[in-house]
């Protein structure tokens, strides 16, 4: 059923969010008068209504759209580009080179290859313009890559006028890959139709669709009229308006949607749907869960997670404004389709197998789900600064994860072995680790410049989120916490950029964090401190040479010398031990290269430790960042245990094989 | 046809008791060489952990984040481990298809050999059981086709099935499949060595046809022998991979080396158990026969007990 969004909800965020003691929110730019409805979340651009056919037993879809696009640009527009994404998984396009290039030995079926073809174009008013349509490649020279076609119109659209675009087009639906697809009767149908680009900062913004970017387009609203065999059960991103069945066999079901950049939907005969709800600040909201076979013992850690991730964002970031999620299985074999957003729904992971210690199903609905807010309402562009979305969001996925499933247990939690999301993001077992690529790219690189796609995980995700943990020990947990609460209430339904983020952390934070950031997000400085030396002697020549004898020496010196490896300049809290049970914390602004502590006391040093709050993960090394005078052998020994065992183990196996 | 019953089972672990030095033997090697094997990563690593504070998270608990760290550690503490731990493993497997000739004399002829002796009987068989060993390769490779063809029906099965199950069925039936097949086949070559030490047999590959043979005849006393000690093997395996995984405190360290190498030990017996009732039963299957003179003459202090004498 339709769900109208009621102006109450409305009130109902702006009283949770009056609530919270911060800084006053002026619009951050000067918006034009909202094109739609006087209650829109957002400056709706554009309005598409799409027919959509699919033909199940080809993997076809065949549609009409119709686009209505609203000129806010504020000058004439002639020329407009489109996003064609599905052509992206053709031989020769850009996207596949790119992943022939990082995953060598990676061959293509034929099955996964996919297409979008526009049979026709006509603009109201302007005739049929179809032979007008070429292709662009604006970030490479690829003449093959067929992912963003333009058309010139015969004379321009005056600045708050309206242009009305319909495309007749063809889907070929590829073998599930990137996302979007088919997969035996399961249909993930995402980044399917022909998208208008974005005016931004003075410039239509439309890149080619590459192997490690996303997406970027413009708020607006979506009415989507999908017609299909009358078994298939769908899961859509807008509310159900209508559902008719149709004398061949088929029905077609509407759907509406607003205050959303993109729709998509799935479909398969064999979902089970589970419903559940959660009440929030800003009303209820209903969690749709479509489960595929074999994966229903996941459905209630998928829920517990959904409503976890709800709530904590809900307290921590704003409200959630959409009356419904929509969690869509993907079926066995289906990993290309999992883990991906799209507003107001998003594909999980799992599999039939999935161990409870195991918290891989979690882990991805608290990511995928913060993406409605980084992403989805805060809709930074995907193409060029993916840190603002992957890497924010991915820093919220472990302080939630952190705070639902325990710090050193949110992705692994047996009784042998743990792992935190913070531990991961570093090591790079479950997602790219910062450790493996700390240095190639800056975070701020756009999306297709990386050093290749580990790369760009690793430093959009993992480095992002850490540099932000990182940040906590400058400006504070909570007062982080407040910047983006502010961030996204400031920015939320627009366009910001990186450095919208960075101004909105120092405002909150009342810090000029320019030194930071310059190193952390601009840079690839390397950060890594140790312990260089630490020692404590006799001061008296003399008590030296009686060192063996039982009489204790009365004073000894010690010295801590603190040293700077890497070139990241950052301050470090350094606590120094002694055997009477004391402790001292230094505080060196880390800008020398070096620097030694030395005290007189009647006492030994235990041991020196360099951050032990351990908040600066980003340093690259956390085992020379401490030093403690007695050894310890028991990490080793445990260690030498387990290889000793798997090393005998190997031996027997293989004794077995002669 | 003999018997299989529980005398035979039992009068194998008896064999394996009374000669426990060559457990004890083959646990020494194994231990060294793993320790030989693993001296390097350890002498590398300990150097990074032994004076940090960071290695709380592998002590109190195992932290995989903590492990995974030394993998990208600057000094590299694991480069040049892995391939150190496979030469000690094929070292081992070496130093076994050596000892097997003493250690299949031992259970057959069940009389404690002086150490000449055993490493004499070592060196005889061995030349014989390296050719063998060239044949077992052979052997497996339409083990391998069919691992491989299995893997290629499951995937294929799990392309078209909507459930996951039936595939992970097919994985299920295969595996059980080829695990049948590799035992039938050590088990075939195991008691070609037992021909071939309690005949004589020069010529290995009249041994596998003669192994071949037998097993024909018997296979199922043979198999559901070897298979009885296989699944103790595998039970007391998960028992103590439980005990060390689930039940240990996780400081506990001294007491996990103890459950762990109790594991070792309890495998390798295992293994043997299995050695001296296939040398058992094949000594019981022909009483007609007369064993062969032993290989070195017995001293009067080392007889073993009448009732233990070969029929």
């Amino acid at each position: 059923m339709c769900r109208t969004r009621p102006a109450a909800l409305i009130v109902i965020a702006a009283i949770s969010l009056s609530a919270r003691p911060e800084i006053a929110l002026p619009p951050p730019q000067a918006r034009p008068k909202l094109a739609a409805t006087q209650d829109a979340l957002s400056i709706r651009v554009v309005s598409y209504k799409i027919e959509p056919r699919l033909d199940p037993a080809n993997h076809t879809i065949t549609a009409t759209e119709t686009l209505t696009y609203h000129n806010l640009t504020g000058q004439p527009q002639q020329t407009f580009p489109f996003h064609l994404y599905l052509n992206a998984f053709q031989p020769k396009s850009t996207w596949v080179a790119e992943d022939e290039r990082d995953h060598a030995g990676h061959e293509w079926k034929p099955e996964q290859y996919g297409s979008i073809t526009v049979d026709r174009l006509t603009v109201t008013g302007m005739g049929d313009l179809t032979s007008k349509m070429q292709f662009v490649h604006p970030d490479d020279d690829n003449a093959e890559d067929r992912t963003v076609m333009q058309v010139t119109l015969p004379k321009p659209v005056p600045p708050g006028a309206d242009v009305q675009f319909t495309m007749t087009f063809t889907d070929k639906l590829p073998e599930v890959v990137a996302r979007t697809g088919y997969l035996r009767d399961f249909f993930m149908v995402g980044q399917w139709f022909p998208k208008v680009g974005v005016w931004w900062k003075g410039a239509w913004n439309c890149h080619q669709f590459h192997a490690s970017t996303e997406f970027f387009a413009d708020f607006g609203t979506f009415d989507v009229q999908i017609t299909l065999p009358q078994n298939e059960i769908v899961g859509a991103a807008g509310d159900l308006i209508s559902s008719v069945n149709n004398p061949d066999g088929t029905k077609t079901l509407l759907f509406h949607s607003e205050d959303v950049h993109d729709f998509s939907w799935a479909a398969s005969p064999n979902f089970r749907v589970i419903e559940d709800s959660w009440t929030g600040s800003a009303g209820p909201v209903r969690i749709h869960l479509l489960m595929s076979p074999g994966n229903m013992p996941s459905a209630p850690r998928y829920l517990e997670a959904q409503k976890g991730a709800l709530k904590l964002f809900d307290e921590w970031i704003g409200p959630y404004p959409y009356g419904r999620i929509t969690i869509v299985d993907p079926p066995h074999g289906g990993f290309n389709a999992g883990g991906m957003e799209y507003p107001t729904l998003f594909t999980a992971d799992t599999t039939w197998y999935m161990p409870k210690s195991v918290l891989l199903p979690e882990n991805v609905v608290v990511h995928e789900f913060g993406h409605q807010y980084w992403y989805g309402m805060v809709a930074t562009n995907e193409f060029e600064e993916a840190w603002l979305d992957e890497g924010i969001n991915t820093y919220m996925e472990a302080k939630i994860m952190d705070v639902l499933y325990g710090k050193n247990t949110s992705v692994i939690r047996s009784r042998f072995v743990t792992l935190g999301e913070l531990e991961d993001q570093r090591a790079g077992i479950m997602v790219p680790g910062y450790l493996r690529w700390p240095d190639t790219d800056p975070i701020t690189r756009p999306g297709w410049r990386f050093y290749d796609d580990s790369a760009y995980g690793a430093v959009t995700y993992s480095k992002t989120s850490l540099l932000l943990r990182t940040l906590e020990k400058v400006i504070g947990e909570e007062t982080l916490r407040s910047a983006l609460h502010t961030y996204f209430l400031r920015y939320r339904f627009t366009h910001p950029t990186g450095e919208d983020f960075l101004k909105t952390i120092e405002e909150v934070s009342g810090k000029d964090l320019r030194w930071y950031f310059n190193q952390a997000v601009y840079g690839t400085n390397i950060l890594d401190y140790e312990i260089l030396d630490a020692q404590s002697e006799p001061l008296n020549p003399d008590d030296a040479k009686n060192a063996g004898s039982h009489s204790r020496p009365d004073v000894y010196r010690t010295t801590v010398v603190v040293h700077r490896k890497g070139d990241f300049i950052f301050p470090v809290d350094v606590e120094i031990k002694f055997d009477d049970g004391k402790s001292l914390i230094e505080h060196w602004d880390g800008r020398d290269r070096w620097m030694r502590y030395q005290y007189d006391r009647a006492a030994q040093l235990v041991s020196a430790e360099i951050d032990p709050e351990h908040k600066v993960q980003l340093d690259l090394n956390l085992y020379n960042n401490s030093y403690r005078v007695q050894q310890d052998q028991r990490a080793i020994r445990k260690l030498s245990n387990i290889w000793m065992f798997v090393g005998e183990w190997l031996a027997q196996l293989l004794a077995w094989l002669t | 046809m003999a018997g299989t019953g529980p005398k035979t089972l039992l009068a194998g672990a008896a064999i394996v008791w009374r000669h426990q030095r060559i457990l004890w033997l083959v646990y020494f090697i194994n231990l060294l060489l793993a320790t030989v094997g693993t001296r390097g990563a350890v002498a590398r690593t300990g150097a990074i952990l032994n004076h940090s504070l960071a290695t709380e998270r592998l002590v109190h608990g195992f932290s995989l984040g903590a492990y995974m760290e030394l993998w990208f550690h600057p000094s590299l503490p694991f480069s040049a481990s892995r391939p150190m731990m496979l030469c000690t493993a094929i070292l081992f497997a070496l130093f076994m298809l050596f000892a097997t000739g003493g250690i299949l004399t031992s259970f057959f002829e069940d009389r404690r050999l002086t150490a000449g002796n055993f490493f004499q009987a070592c060196g005889d068989y061995f030349w014989r059981f390296l050719r063998q060993m060239m044949w077992f390769a052979v052997a497996l490779i339409p083990v391998g086709i069919l691992a491989a063809l299995a893997a290629a029906l499951a995937r294929r099965v799990n392309q078209q099935s909507i459930s996951p199950f039936p595939a992970v069925h097919t994985v299920e039936v295969a595996a059980v499949i080829i695990l049948v097949l590799m035992m039938c086949l050590r088990l075939w070559f195991d008691m070609a060595q037992v021909i071939a030490v309690a005949e004589g047999e020069t010529k290995m590959r009249r041994a596998l046809k003669s192994s071949a043979r037998l097993l024909r005849h018997n296979f199922g006393s043979l198999f559901w022998l070897y298979l009885r000690i296989s699944l103790l093997g595998w039970v007391g395996f998960w028992l103590g991979l439980r005990m060390w995984m689930e039940h240990l405190q996780p400081e506990a360290i001294g007491r996990a080396f103890l459950v762990s190498q109790a594991m070792i030990v309890f495998w390798l017996a295992i293994r043997l158990w299995q050695r001296a009732s296939e040398a058992l039963w094949y000594r019981e299957r022909l009483p007609e026969l007369l064993v062969p003179a032993p290989l070195v003459p017995p001293s009067p202090v080392e007889q073993a007990p009448s009732e233990l004498q070969p029929v």
